[in-house]
């Protein structure tokens, strides 16, 4: 899987790792079940903190698409809609940057994500 | 396809970035050309017709059962004796798997192999029946030591008539081809951009085959009997290597190429960025794979080294020394891609 950050952007380096995550898995070059590099491995590799790419894998994982295991590394999740979940994920973050955008407040935009749920 | 620039919602792409589209440039296969592959057949088809022509000539006096094994020891005595039928059918099996063989199999720096295979097998059948001929007693017959010599010879000669046929294929036919070049696949990076690509790739048979032989260990050491039962221990020698290669990671980033156990950092195989002239990828197929490195594994050659676990799609790297190496891994093109451009990059290519 391609993992590609620009420090000089304005995003969060973690987020930039998340977002790659989810564009291999939603673009199919990363298949579910597939094991990620280890944190370590990968923060040497692009030249980052471990931290920041912890960060990255624990906002994954809040989303759902990746398993954190002790020891064990990352692991994508097995299944096949993870796929799409990526893509739903995706499509989350671009609709809450859109009301950022439109100044949505946090709450405001919540209550309309729960009005369309109705 | 897009897998050289996944889509990142988050980060939109540089401005000023020349947008280079994902080359779908996969060098072509490389395989045999048919005249290659003609040339190879072509003494192998002259050996079975010459052959059956002379079991045809020599149809009356050859006997029931022919000698087929002989004892060095005993100056050439039969001690193996097969029926004239499956004679016939198993020394005809064997000019056309040799054919078929070769024919597939064939690089153009190896076509006197072709021939002299062909040459080497055919005059052996051929002895062996004219010794046989004409025989009462197939334990009577005798199959001198000169035969050897006469199939070596005839060996040679086709060997050199194989070796001057070579020059009908032009060079850069077959598999001999050099990969990539200013067409290899890039990968378009911003200017302050960090990429790093990495992915797991294994090997079922010889992950089967590394726990098998780790099994038997302790298995020899208590039910064979003492002192056999420390050839279990060989089973290490197999067993640990061979896990260490069924599941490796491969990552390109702003090192190079690195090679190394999924679960274990070392022992590793890395290409320096500073010695990557070129990658590309190249479809092994199984052909491809014994012919390009005698099979699978950790594999040495005289001009290239692989981590050649299964096949498909292989990450081949160029080095500045004109060696090659390569790793068989899914989604090689975004490899190669991004190697091709951080080499780049580092002023190399």
């Amino acid at each position: 899987m391609l993992f590609r950050v620009d420090p000089a952007s304005a995003v969060p380096l973690g987020d930039q790792i998340a977002a790659c995550v989810r564009g291999a898995l939603a673009d199919g070059s990363a298949a579910p079940g597939e094991r990620l590099p280890a944190a370590r491995e990968l923060a040497d590799s692009l030249g980052v903190n471990v931290h920041t790419v912890l960060r990255g894998y624990q906002r994954l994982r809040e989303e759902g698409l990746i398993e954190l295991r002790r020891g064990r590394g990352a692991l994508i999740v097995p299944g096949a809609t993870a796929p799409d979940r990526a893509r739903l994920v995706s499509r989350l973050r671009e609709a809450a940057a859109d009301a950022r955008e439109l100044g949505l407040t946090d709450e405001e935009f919540v209550e309309l994500a729960r009005t369309s749920l109705a | 396809m897009n897998r050289a620039r996944p889509s990142t919602p988050d980060t939109p792409d540089t401005p000023g970035v020349p947008a280079t589209p994902a080359t779908p440039a996969t060098p072509p296969t490389p395989a045999a050309t048919r005249r290659l592959r003609a040339l190879a057949a072509f003494p192998f088809v002259l050996t079975l017709i010459g052959y059956l022509t002379l079991l045809t000539v020599w149809d009356d006096r050859i006997p029931d059962t022919l000698a087929t094994h002989f004892s060095g020891a005993d100056g050439g005595r039969a001690d193996g004796f097969t029926g004239r039928t499956a004679f016939t059918v198993i020394s005809v099996a064997l000019l056309l798997g040799l054919g078929t063989g070769w024919t597939a199999l064939v690089r153009r720096t190896a076509l006197w192999g072709a021939w002299a295979t062909a040459g080497f097998a055919g005059a052996l059948l051929v002895l062996l029946v004219r010794d046989n001929l004409d025989a009462v007693d197939p334990a009577r017959v005798v199959s001198p030591l000169t035969d050897l010599a006469l199939g070596a010879t005839v060996a040679t000669l086709c060997a050199l008539a194989g070796w001057a046929l070579t020059r009908l294929v032009p060079a850069g036919e077959g598999a001999d081809v050099p990969q990539g070049g200013p067409d290899a696949p890039r990968l378009a990076l911003g200017p302050s951009e960090v990429a790093g690509w990495s992915r797991a790739t294994t090997s079922r048979p010889l992950t089967v085959l590394a726990v098998l032989a780790l099994v038997a260990v302790p298995v020899g050491l208590v039910v064979a009997p003492w002192p056999g039962a420390l050839l279990a221990l060989l089973g290490l020698v197999v067993g640990v290597p061979g896990l260490a290669l069924a599941r490796v990671r491969v990552t390109v980033d702003r090192r190079g190429v690195t090679v190394r156990p999924s679960f274990v950092s070392r022992p590793r195989v890395r290409v320096p960025l500073d010695e990557v002239a070129g990658a590309s990828v190249r479809e092994l197929d199984t052909a491809a794979v014994l012919a390009d490195y005698g099979g699978w594994g950790y594999r040495v050659r005289a001009d290239r080294t692989g981590v050649v676990l299964h096949s498909g799609e292989a990450l081949v790297v160029r080095r500045g020394s004109g060696r090659e190496f390569a790793v068989t891994v899914p989604d090689a093109h975004t490899a190669a891609a991004l190697l091709n451009t951080l080499a780049e990059r580092h002023g190399k290519v």
